[in-house]
């Protein structure tokens, strides 16, 4: 419920909006959201998505903020270096919005957190195997799931709706048995408004999702800075995925 | 009496071709067209003139894609099929 003058301004341009309104408003402040990762995605999904009222956020990230993060990760300051990046966010976001209910975990992301329920759980992480363990727990649990990666100037997402979709998982599309690639951000950089582009658009996901709008299961976008192109691929359930079949 | 072609059978199709992302680095000069019977014929075929992009080909986790739905490297390629090759992105 809007019950204070100022939830009615703050969130004025969702109640502006006939698909969204009070009771849109409403789902978005009940919700339970776990973000995985808090870099050049998990920033502007954990501004976004408090910015918009999640009710309850839940941080994972074992890592400190060092200098060079701050080229693209946009919740931390200088003055944070050294600092535990959970508990850096967790200010900045309580800052934002005192009104939210934030939990942060200073570790790996693990299946003890993954058995918690949650609404949907955002992966900001940036290797295959904490994505497949995700996917593998969203799959099972019937969570939504939201994953996005970049590298250099190209981003990536694809979203899975499992509790209406049970077949076609992130292993169906990339196996979970492959290796990791030679280049990642560390060793061949990454532009810092590509990682914004696609945290922005796992954010818009996930309230796409919470309010029901969600019609994209399992289909893969893909985006190229430099050249600005745009190129949505379908993909189909793997025959024997030994995750979602 | 009219040309005909007796006996014979084609056994590839004529592919378009996307190099998405940086792989359009290496693959500048690669012909827009080429004919092959799946993706992963494609790539034995530019290995000749194309090694460095063939070796990015062969990194873990490059997706391909068929007319924009994303396959196997030895799905059955039909006469004008876009296929599209995408490098991996694993950061975040």
């Amino acid at each position: 419920m809007i019950n204070s003058h100022e939830q009615f301004m703050r969130y004025s341009r969702h109640l502006l909006m006939d698909d969204i309104g009070e009771s849109g408003q409403q789902k978005l402040t009940e919700a339970r959201v776990l973000i995985v990762g808090l870099g050049g995605l998990g920033c502007p999904v954990a501004l976004y998505l408090a910015a918009a009222g999640i009710g309850q956020l839940t941080l994972c990230d074992a890592d400190i903020v060092e200098l060079s993060n701050l080229q693209r990760q946009i919740l931390y300051k200088e003055t944070d270096c050294g600092e535990l990046k959970v508990n850096c966010a967790k200010r900045e976001l309580l800052a934002l919005n005192p009104d939210l209910q934030i939990s942060s975990y200073a570790a790996e992301v693990s299946a003890e957190l993954l058995v918690n329920p949650y609404d949907v759980v955002v992966d900001c992480t940036d290797n295959l195997a904490a994505r497949q363990l995700i996917n593998h727990h969203c799959c099972q649990q019937k969570t939504a799931f939201v994953s996005a990666s970049a590298l250099g100037w190209e981003g990536q997402l694809v979203a899975f709706d499992f509790a209406h979709n049970p077949s076609l998982c992130l292993n169906c599309i990339i196996d979970k048995g492959s290796a990791e690639p030679l280049l990642n951000c560390s060793n061949s950089g990454v532009v810092g408004p590509v990682l914004g582009a696609m945290g922005s658009l796992q954010a818009t996901t996930v309230i796409r999702m919470l309010l029901g709008f969600f019609q994209q299961h399992g289909e893969l976008q893909r985006y190229d800075g430099k050249s600005g192109r745009w190129l949505n691929l379908r993909a189909e359930a793997k025959p024997g995925c030994d995750v979602c079949s | 009496m009219a040309n005909r072609v007796v006996g014979y059978q084609r056994t590839t199709a004529l592919i378009k071709l996307l190099f998405f992302g940086r792989l359009g680095d290496f693959a500048k000069q690669v012909p827009a067209t080429i004919q092959a019977s799946t993706p992963a014929e494609i790539r034995e075929r530019l290995n000749a003139d194309y090694p460095d992009l063939v070796k990015e080909l062969c990194q873990p986790q490059v997706l391909v894609s068929v007319n924009q739905m994303i396959v196997s490297w030895e799905q059955p390629l039909a006469a004008g099929s876009e296929v599209a090759f995408l490098p991996p992105v694993t950061g975040g």
